[in-house]
């Protein structure tokens, strides 16, 4: 095992069983049914049924996607939370793989010998569009009168990465290229294409640089992990896979008040995680990553955070086919949001599943060329603030 | 949005935000389309686990599994009421609404529905039955059911 000098656990914490539904742009489910199906194909995967489950995490992001106020309420049927100790947590878009993080620590800490964690999405019921639900995640005096979008805001962090590192929008659009290619092997996914960087150049303009082919899809589905304590998952699972590292931080809210071309806030939360799981050189002990792709940018911008390339490095070992699936360090190996979906929290959550199904060897299709032994997955929430990262190994 | 501002009547800036989503567009669900479906044609449906009869559906048991449509007969009663005497703005209604919680007896579960009774004769197992729209008028919503009541008594 990995020694955790920096930190005392009652138990180590594997992931023992995952389920995704459908990324789709309009699912017919409610939002609890799609947190029932993924726990479902959760618990089935883990050889588990819901009487095995002590505790329950739930992750979703804005109430307003849904439409449903307190949600984590609203899926705890589904999410098998009923009379059991359940509790959500929400930090934006950091959510999908905050939920491991707290599905971790309620194992670790020897509260809990099992933990059903669901997180769900489902992007579609606001009209006329779920842009609409980020107008409220802007300062109302000095920002929201000026009618911002978000992707202003990326808009504005892609161009300044663009700046300070020198990049061309041609490069960038080759993680789109990437991802959307790695998606044609998910089942899940929505967005799964075979497109040429040119395809994403002359894609529709939506706030430059960005264009559409450059931006994930809005999308409902929702995905579910098993976490269960070192003697529990020995007993259900020859093949355990460990969670060696978690980490999160928050940046300032106010984005003005930051290097944009830098994502320090992943930088943090990835130094919290590889401490834990005793990594010091990630850039040689990480075998593939799973860093956060809403838009291609961000996807080198993760990996940059992630030390897994030095600063404005990323871009080059991208056209090198560095992070290809048969690269050096594969990354976003599932298609990522830009591929499979962007359902907020699920996808942060499908990231962190496909830790669990790389380092079994069970991707199919999508398994890396390379043997892995150690992977990372990464989520972002909110104004570009909320870093977390989980570390997994087999 | 615009950059508008104005002064209130206390002489104080004040920024004013606007909902930006308008409006939401749910989904029923799987079982829920089977539930609206069945209010279009004057019945109730419920989920079916083992030998328990769930209303409203959930498409899914408690135990997680799938559940089956099954078809909730009655005879309902009344588990719990209440009266309301004022609008959500606080202006006297006309008549006095009766809501309650009204529960079939083959099965687990209940509806809230307005009751059409006197106030005043309403009482806890109370035996009441839905009263549909005319089927013309249906469109799949829980209104399909325009109250419960008092069933007659033989």
């Amino acid at each position: 095992m990995v020694s955790r000098p920096n930190i005392h656990v009652k138990s180590k914490v594997a992931v023992v069983g995952a389920g995704i539904t459908l990324f789709r742009r309009r699912m017919l489910e409610t939002p609890r049914e799609l947190a029932w199906e993924a726990a479902r194909q959760a618990l089935d995967s883990a050889g588990l049924t819901l009487r095995d489950i002590d505790c329950v995490v739930i992750g979703s992001a804005p109430d307003a996607f849904d439409g449903v106020h307190m949600k984590g309420e609203y899926l705890a049927d589904g999410s098998g939370g009923l009379f059991k100790p359940t509790v959500r947590v929400y930090v934006g878009g950091g959510t999908g793989v905050f939920v491991p993080i707290a599905a971790w620590w309620h194992v670790a800490s020897g509260l809990c010998r099992t933990v059903l964690a669901v997180a769900e999405e489902k992007m579609s019921h606001a009209r006329p569009h779920p842009q609409g639900v980020f107008a409220y995640i802007w300062d109302p005096v000095l920002e929201r009168p000026l009618g911002p979008n978000l992707l202003w805001i990326f808009a504005l962090e892609m161009r300044r990465y663009m700046h300070k590192c020198n990049v061309s929008k041609e490069t960038i659009a080759l993680v789109s290229v990437k991802n959307k290619r790695n998606a044609l092997d998910h089942p899940a996914a929505q967005a799964a294409a075979n497109i040429t960087v040119e395809d994403v150049l002359n894609s529709e303009v939506l706030v430059w640089p960005v264009n559409r082919l450059d931006v994930s899809p809005v999308s409902d589905g929702a995905a579910a992990l098993v976490l269960a304590s070192e003697n529990e998952a020995r007993r259900v699972t020859d093949s355990p896979v460990w969670i060696e590292g978690v980490g999160w931080t928050l940046d300032n809210t106010h984005w003005y008040n930051r290097e944009l071309g830098y994502p320090r806030y992943v930088q943090y939360a990835a130094r919290m995680a590889y401490k834990m799981a005793g990594i010091e050189r990630p850039w040689r002990d990480i075998d593939f990553a799973e860093p956060y792709d809403p838009f291609d940018y961000k996807e080198l911008h993760h990996i940059e955070g992630l030390m897994l390339a030095r600063p404005c490095e990323a871009p080059k070992l991208l056209e090198e086919g560095w992070f290809d699936r048969s690269g050096e360090l594969p990354t976003s190996p599932s298609g990522g949001l830009l591929g499979v979906g962007n359902p907020i929290a699920a996808a942060g959550l499908m990231k962190a599943a496909e830790l669990f199904w790389q380092l079994r060897y069970e991707a199919g299709a999508r398994q890396v060329k390379k043997p892995v032994h150690r992977g990372v997955a990464q989520a972002w929430g909110d104004l570009m603030q909320a870093g977390t990262v989980v570390v997994m190994g087999n | 949005m615009n950059a508008q501002w104005s002064k209130n009547p206390w002489n104080v800036y004040k920024f004013p935000g606007r909902m930006e989503v308008e409006k939401y567009v749910y989904t029923p669900g799987l079982h829920g389309l089977e539930f609206a479906k069945a209010l279009k044609e004057g019945r109730i449906v419920g989920t079916k686990c083992g030998d328990t009869v769930y209303v409203p559906p959930t498409t899914f048991c408690p135990d997680m599994s799938r559940g089956e449509v099954a078809e909730v007969l009655g005879p309902w009663y009344i588990e719990s009421y209440t009266i309301v005497y004022e609008s959500l703005d606080g202006k006297p209604l006309e008549k006095p609404v009766v809501i309650a919680v009204i529960a079939p007896e083959d099965a687990e579960g209940a509806l809230v529905h307005y009751v059409d009774a006197d106030p005043d004769e309403v009482y806890i197992g109370m035996p009441v039955e839905p009263v549909f729209k005319p089927p013309e008028e249906r469109s799949g919503n829980i209104l399909d059911i325009l109250h419960f009541k008092p069933t007659a008594q033989s």
